[in-house]
C-alpha cells in the first residue's frame, strides 16, 4: 500500500493516518497552538523559547512529521536571522548608551545584539507553533475545532471555502506555470522584471476564474438548501454530524485546560512577577560577563 | 417585458455606484462565497508574492497590498474583511510572520484595503480607471497613501515584537511602503483596468458597502 | 395524475441580454415520469432547469414573466431548504458544484442545511454512496478523482437528501464512456426502484432514450415538440436539423419507414433493433 493512502494530507503536507496526534480532539491540537504561538510573546528569557523549539521539534518528530516539511524553513530562518541581526548591527540606536564589543574592524553593540537574539528565538518559537499546527492538522481539523468552540457556522464555512479555493488557485497557478516550463521557459534565467510581468500575468486569470466560480458556488449553495445564517430552514439549530465524529474525551479535557492554564500562569507570571525577563537568563549573565572581560 | 440596457455602452464613474430606481441590492450567498474566494485569492497571490523575494518579514515585493485595495473596491466591507484576514494564512505559509504578529497588523491590513474603497465610492471614480481623475485618486489614495499608512503601523508592531530596532524603523518604513506600492500600482492597476469590467456586471460587486 | 412540474407561460432574460432565454415556455410533467430534455446548444435546456430548480429567480438576477410550480406551490415563494428536499439539481460541470474539502462532507453538506438528524445521516451517506459506488472515496478531496467520479459524488450528494425530483443537467458530457455507463446505470436504477421524477437534459439521446416516458425538444426559448419516445423520433431529419440525434438504429429504421420497408414501431435500443430486424427479414421470407 502506497504511503499515500496511508497518510493524511495536512495544509503543509502529509502526515501519517495512525500520528499520535490524531488520538487527540482538534480543541486540544488548536489550544496547542495558541500555546506555542502567543506564549513566547510574555517570555524574553531566550533559553526558555530555545526550550519551547526545541519541544515544537520533539512534538513534530513524535507526530511522525516528515521532517522534510520543517526544512523548508531553514532558509527563512537563516534570511531572518541575517536580517534581524544586521538590522541590530547597522542601527543600533544611541550609541553612546550602548556597550561596544569589539571585535575586528567592526564595532557591535551588546544590547542591541542581545536584543536582537531575545526577540529571534521568541519569534522562532512563535513560528515553528504555526509550523507544528499546519503540519499535523487538515482543513477539517480546523473546521471541527473551531465549530466545537462556538463558532458560528458561516464563518467556519468561509474558513473552510478559503482553504480549498487557495488550494484550487494554487493548482491553477501551478498549472500555469508548468505549462510554460514545458514550452521552455526557464525562469531561472529571467530577470526580477520579467519575473514580476510572468507573475502577473499569471495571477490575473484567477480573479476572472473567481468570479465565475463565485456564481457556480452561491448556485450551488442555494440548490443544496444553504442559507446564509447557515441555520435549517425550519429554524433551530444545524446539525453538526462532523463534530459528532470527534468525541471529547477526559484526555482532550485535560489537555485543553492544561494548556489554556498554562497560557495563563506564564502571562499572569510574566507580567506581575518579571521571571521570564532576559535581565534573569543564565546566558545573558555569561555573555555580559564575557564582554566585560574584555 | 421591458428591453434590457444593452451590453455594449457601460456606465459613467457616476452611474456605476448610483443604484438604479426600483433596484434593490441586499447582501446574499455569492457575497460570502465571494469573500472565501477572495481570501483564497489573497492567500495564493500574497504567499507566492513574499516567497518571490524574501527578505524576512519585509518582502521587497508584495502584490498582495493590490489584492487588499481592489478588493475593497469591488466588494465593499467584503474586500476589506477578505483583505485584514488573508494575510494571517499567507504569512503563516511563507512563514513571514506568526500568529500574534498577524494580528497586530490588523489595523495595517484594514487601511491598506479599506482607503482605496472609501475614496472611490465617496468620489465617484470609475473603477475601471477611465479618466485622469480616477487615476489621480487611485495612485494617490488607493496606493500611495493606504500603503504609506500601512507601513507607518506595521513597521511600529515590527518595532514593538523587537523584530527591528527603533532606529531601524525609517528604512522599514520606506522598505514596506515601496515593497507593497510598486507592486500595487502596476497590478493593482492592471486588475482595475482589465477585470473590472466583468466585476460591475457579477452579482458579487457590491454598489454599497454590503451589496 | 399529481403534476411534479408545471410552467405556465414562462419567460426569462438575464441582465445585459438582448433578448429573452425562454419565451412563454409551458409545461407539465407528472410525478413519477422520467423526461429527457434535448435540444440544440443555446436553446433554453439549462435555463429551463434553473426554473423548475428555484435557481431562477431566487440565485440569478434577471426579468421574468409567468410561473413555475413545484407540487402545486410557486417556486418563487419556496425557500432554498424546501426546494433542496423537493428538487435535487445535478450541474454539468460537476467541479462547480463541490464547496466541501472532502466527499464524504460534501454529501453530508446539503444533509445539514436541511436539518436531517446526525442520527440519520451517516445511514444516508451510506446507501447515496453504494447506489453510487463511491463508498471508497469519502475520505477523498471531491477535485481529487476522475471526472466520472466527481459526476457520481455530485448525484450521491444529491440522491442523499432524498429529493422528489432530480434534474440531471447533461450529467455526462465531461465524463469517459465507463463513466457514462454508470451514469445511465443509475439514472435506471432511479426509474425502476424509486419511481423518481427525474429529468435529464442530454446531447446523448442514444443511451437516455429507452429510459425516458417523454422527450421534449427545446429550441430557441421554447417548447418545439414534445411525446413520448417512438413518436417524438419519428421525425429523424427535423430533429437532425435542430442539433438533436436520435439513436443510431431509430434513424436506421426511419428510414426504412420513410421508404415503405417498415410500418412497426420504431426501436430504441439495439435489442428492439435486432428483434424489429429479424421480424421484418422473416416477414419477407428472407430468414427462417
Amino acid at each position: 500500500m502506497g504511503e499515500a493512502q496511508i497518510a493524511k494530507k495536512t495544509l503543509l503536507g502529509m502526515v501519517p493516518a495512525d500520528s499520535p496526534f490524531y488520538r487527540f480532539h482538534p480543541v486540544g491540537r488548536m489550544a496547542l497552538l495558541i500555546f506555542l504561538s502567543v506564549t513566547p510573546l510574555f517570555i524574553d528569557m531566550p533559553e526558555v523559547n530555545l526550550g519551547l523549539i526545541l519541544v515544537t521539534l520533539g512534538l513534530l518528530w513524535w507526530g511522525r512529521v516528515r521532517m522534510q516539511q520543517v526544512r523548508r524553513y531553514l532558509p527563512l530562518l537563516v534570511t531572518v536571522a541575517i536580517f534581524m541581526f544586521g538590522v541590530a548591527f547597522l542601527a543600533p540606536g544611541n550609541r553612546t548608551a550602548l556597550t561596544p564589543i569589539r571585535s575586528v574592524g567592526a564595532t557591535f553593540y551588546f544590547e542591541p545584539m542581545w536584543w536582537a537574539f531575545v526577540s529571534y528565538c521568541r519569534l522562532i518559537a512563535m513560528l515553528f507553533g504555526a509550523i507544528l499546527y499546519f503540519s499535523t492538522n487538515r482543513e477539517r481539523d480546523t473546521l471541527v475545532a473551531l465549530r466545537s468552540l462556538g463558532v458560528p457556522f458561516a464563518v467556519s464555512y468561509v474558513a473552510a471555502l478559503s482553504l480549498r479555493s487557495a488550494g484550487m488557485f494554487m493548482e491553477d497557478f501551478k498549472t500555469i506555470r508548468e505549462a510554460q516550463q514545458a514550452r521552455g521557459l526557464d525562469l531561472e534565467s529571467l530577470s526580477v522584471v520579467e519575473k514580476a510581468k510572468l507573475y502577473t500575468m499569471y495571477t490575473v486569470p484567477l480573479f476572472a476564474v473567481a468570479l465565475r466560480r463565485a456564481d457556480e458556488i452561491s448556485n450551488a449553495l442555494f440548490a443544496k438548501g444553504y442559507t446564509l445564517s447557515g441555520r435549517p430552514a425550519g429554524g433551530g439549530r444545524r446539525t453538526d454530524y462532523l463534530r459528532a465524529q470527534y468525541p471529547v474525551r477526559a484526555r482532550d479535557w485535560a489537555v485543553s485546560v492544561g494548556l489554556v492554564g498554562a497560557f495563563a500562569l506564564v502571562a499572569a507570571l510574566s507580567k506581575t512577577t518579571g521571571v521570564f525577563s532576559d535581565h534573569l537568563s543564565p546566558l545573558r549573565a555569561v555573555v555580559v560577563g564575557m564582554v566585560a572581560a574584555r | 417585458m421591458s428591453v434590457p440596457r444593452t451590453a455594449s455602452v457601460g456606465p459613467s464613474g457616476e452611474a456605476v455606484w448610483a443604484t438604479e430606481r426600483g433596484e434593490r441590492r441586499q447582501p446574499g450567498i455569492v457575497h460570502v462565497v465571494m469573500l472565501a474566494l477572495f481570501i483564497g485569492i489573497g492567500i495564493v497571490v500574497g504567499t507566492l508574492g513574499s516567497l518571490a523575494v524574501p527578505i524576512g518579514f519585509v518582502s521587497a515585493f508584495w502584490p498582495g497590498q493590490a489584492v487588499q485595495a481592489v478588493g475593497g473596491v469591488w466588494f465593499g466591507w467584503w474586500g476589506v474583511l477578505a483583505g485584514m484576514f488573508f494575510p494571517f494564512i499567507s504569512n503563516a505559509l511563507s512563514g513571514s510572520a506568526p500568529l500574534p504578529v498577524s494580528a497586530a497588523y490588523l489595523p495595517a491590513n484594514f487601511l491598506q484595503s479599506f482607503l482605496a474603497g472609501a475614496a472611490f465610492r465617496w468620489l465617484r471614480v470609475d473603477p475601471r480607471l477611465q479618466t485622469s481623475r480616477d487615476w489621480f485618486v487611485w495612485v494617490v489614495i488607493g496606493v500611495l497613501l493606504a500603503n504609506f499608512l500601512g507601513a507607518f503601523w506595521g513597521t511600529y508592531v515590527l518595532t514593538w515584537f523587537g523584530m527591528i530596532t527603533a532606529s531601524a524603523r525609517p528604512t522599514a518604513l520606506l522598505g514596506w511602503f515601496f515593497g507593497n506600492s510598486v507592486p500595487s500600482l502596476i497590478f493593482g492597476s492592471i486588475l482595475l483596468k482589465y477585470v473590472s469590467p466583468m466585476v460591475l456586471r457579477s452579482k458579487a460587486f457590491a454598489k454599497g458597502w454590503w451589496a | 395524475m399529481r403534476l411534479a412540474v408545471e410552467v405556465e407561460r414562462f419567460s426569462w432574460r438575464y441582465p445585459f441580454a438582448q433578448r429573452d432565454a425562454l419565451r412563454e415556455v409551458s409545461l407539465a410533467i407528472p410525478a413519477g415520469e422520467f423526461t429527457l430534455v434535448v435540444g440544440p446548444n443555446e436553446a433554453g435546456k439549462t435555463t429551463l432547469m434553473l426554473a423548475i430548480k428555484g435557481i431562477i429567480p431566487h440565485s440569478l438576477a434577471g426579468r421574468h414573466d409567468g410561473t413555475v410550480r413545484v407540487f402545486g406551490e410557486p417556486v418563487a415563494q419556496k425557500n432554498a431548504a424546501v426546494l433542496a428536499r423537493q428538487v435535487g439539481y445535478v450541474f454539468g460541470d460537476p467541479d462547480a458544484q463541490f464547496t466541501a474539502l472532502t466527499v464524504e462532507e460534501e454529501i453530508l453538506f446539503g444533509l445539514e442545511n436541511v436539518g436531517v438528524p446526525t442520527s440519520e445521516i451517516g445511514a444516508r451517506i451510506r446507501r447515496a454512496s453504494e447506489l453510487t459506488m463511491i463508498s471508497d472515496l469519502l475520505d477523498k478531496p471531491p477535485y481529487d478523482i476522475s471526472g466520472g467520479e466527481k459526476q457520481r459524488v455530485a448525484i450521491a450528494s444529491v440522491l442523499a437528501m432524498d429529493p422528489e425530483i432530480l434534474i440531471l443537467d447533461e450529467p455526462t458530457s465531461m465524463i469517459d464512456p465507463l463513466g457514462k455507463d454508470l451514469i445511465v446505470d443509475i439514472c435506471g436504477s432511479l426509474k425502476r426502484d424509486r419511481r423518481m421524477t427525474v429529468i435529464v437534459v442530454e446531447h446523448n439521446v442514444e443511451a437516455f432514450a429507452p429510459l425516458a416516458d417523454r422527450v421534449v425538444l427545446v429550441r430557441d426559448g421554447r417548447i418545439e415538440r414534445e411525446g413520448a419516445p417512438r413518436t417524438f423520433f419519428d421525425d429523424v431529419e427535423s430533429l437532425i436539423d435542430c442539433g438533436v440525434y436520435p439513436p443510431q438504429v431509430t434513424q436506421v429504421f426511419a428510414r426504412l419507414q420513410r421508404r415503405g420497408l417498415y410500418a412497426g414501431p420504431l426501436p430504441l435500443t439495439d435489442e428492439e433493433g435486432v428483434a424489429a430486424g429479424t421480424r421484418l427479414l422473416q416477414g419477407a421470407g428472407r430468414w427462417r
